[in-house]
């Protein structure tokens, strides 16, 4: 029934699940503290800073896709988005969504138009004007933003998503014009270019926690509580790991391969 | 819209195509395939609909900045349009498959495409110019290991201090390897999170924030 070599990954997928909605279930009752991520908590400030210059805020989600393992980047993306939005609605600054992929933007349109309802000001929201849909293809979608940043100079810039080779043509060029980055990939290769460039970064697990780092929702946060504790358990057994091949004994090699 | 077409049908499609996945990935394989075929199918159909909505959104966007003649844009929008029409009147007249439109292609977008690219190179200069200064313990590390990394890929350094090599790889299989294994780990689980909260319906990226009424406790 069961494919061999997938046994033990499917025993550690239950567990973590399992551990997770424990850990959601607590929350309920204690709302867990955990550790601060300075790049979502300087998403005020940055919004506030382009409302005081009058200028735009620009947003992308990179190369995400709904049909692709990067689905999941690309959800962790929109979440902020829809955050993102609300505060943008508030204070008055236009928000500008860049998107690669077209079966994202009902669901882009839609979030930022909830968002903008929950501020209280729906009728602000220009679904054709701030959706702004570029390209499929990579570089004519990169090409396509690097313009939206030299015609219109963002005060702000959030990226958050999977990034390919477009990561440093952007952050290189929202740099050169002055304006302030966020952002945020769980591709290990993209990470470095970000960091070096943007002023705030999220790296990997972190994009995934923003939304309900952002939501305040004591459920949610009871998740990113439940993903902490997994890191632990990963730890233990690395560590385990390390003592048994040290003894000379392949015992947790052989229980992983099952 | 109804709460139940909003939320509770997309929750329970979302569910229910999650399980499947995750069956045919750890068990039966075989039996599952067959469905997990059709559905990766539709997936690809309805991006090539949701396509529809691309253009609109370009045609209405563009269409508005060349007919309020909107400055430094409207020449750009224009020409848009002009080869967002030529691509498609020549791929639907002559095939999509044809001569002429693997020309139009190869010869535009291609070399453009190329290009771009190519620029990254400067960008990443730029970039790394910026980074390599040595203005804290962080950035003062990132230089001398950015200055090995550089230097052992310059063929005359390398062989004149072979140690340059040994350091590389040191470099490149130990910390580097154990920090980009420690990200992986992280980033999975977080995945495990989101896909879980997707499923249940709490992730606000999928279907927006959930009202008071809709988390139920």
């Amino acid at each position: 029934m069961l494919v061999a070599g997938r046994m033990f990954a499917l025993g550690m997928l239950i567990a973590i699940c399992v551990l997770i909605i424990v850990c959601m279930e607590l929350a309920k009752k204690n709302l867990p503290t955990f550790r601060k991520i300075a790049g979502l908590d300087a998403l005020p400030e940055m919004i506030g800073r382009a409302a005081e210059m009058g200028k735009p805020v620009h947003y992308t989600t990179g190369l995400g896709e709904l049909n692709t393992n990067m689905a999941s980047q690309l959800v962790a993306g929109l979440s902020v988005l829809s955050y993102v939005s609300e505060i943008c609605a508030k204070l008055g600054v236009r928000v500008i969504y860049t998107v690669y992929q077209s079966q994202v933007m009902p669901i882009a349109t839609e979030l930022m138009k909830e968002a903008y309802t929950r501020a209280g000001k729906a009728d602000e929201f220009d679904a054709d004007d701030q959706v702004r849909y570029m390209s499929g293809e990579q570089f004519a979608y990169a090409s396509a933003v690097q313009g939206v940043a030299e015609r219109e100079r963002p005060a702000a810039n959030i990226m958050i998503g999977p990034f390919y080779a477009e990561s440093m043509l952007f952050a290189e060029t929202f740099y050169r014009i002055g304006s302030i980055q966020l952002a945020g990939t769980a591709r290990g290769y993209q990470i470095p270019f970000f960091a070096v460039v943007c002023d705030y970064l999220l790296i990997a697990e972190e994009i995934y926690a923003a939304g309900a780092y952002v939501s305040k929702d004591a459920v949610l946060t009871g998740s990113i509580r439940g993903q902490d504790v997994g890191k632990f358990i990963a730890l233990i057994l690395m560590l385990v790991g390390v003592i048994l091949t040290l003894a000379g004994s392949n015992a947790l090699i052989n229980v992983m391969k099952l | 819209m109804s709460i139940i077409m909003k939320k509770s049908v997309p929750i329970a499609l979302v569910f229910i195509t999650a399980v499947i996945f995750l069956l045919e990935y750890f068990v039966l394989p075989t039996e599952l395939k067959s469905t997990v075929t059709m559905l990766q199918n539709w997936g690809i159909i309805l991006t090539a609909f949701t396509l529809g909505f691309g253009a609109v959104n370009m045609f209405v966007f563009h269409g508005k900045q060349v007919s309020r003649r909107a400055k430094g844009q409207w020449p750009y929008s224009l020409w848009l349009l002009i080869i967002l029409v030529l691509f498609t009147l020549v791929g639907v007249i002559m095939g999509a498959t044809s001569t002429q439109y693997s020309w139009l292609y190869n010869s535009s977008y291609f070399a453009l495409s190329a290009t771009v690219y190519s620029s990254l190179g400067f960008y990443m200069t730029s970039g790394i110019y910026r980074a390599l200064r040595a203005k804290n313990a962080e950035s003062a590390l990132l230089l001398i290991v950015g200055v090995i990394v550089l230097a052992r890929n310059a063929p005359a350094l390398a062989a004149q201090f072979p140690i340059l090599v040994n350091m590389d790889s040191w470099l490149s299989s130990v910390p580097t390897t154990s920090a980009q294994r420690g990200i992986m780990i992280g980033a999975a689980l977080g995945a495990i999170a989101l896909g879980l909260r997707t499923m249940i319906g709490r992730e606000t990226g999928f279907l927006g924030q959930t009202t008071e009424g809709e988390k139920g406790g």
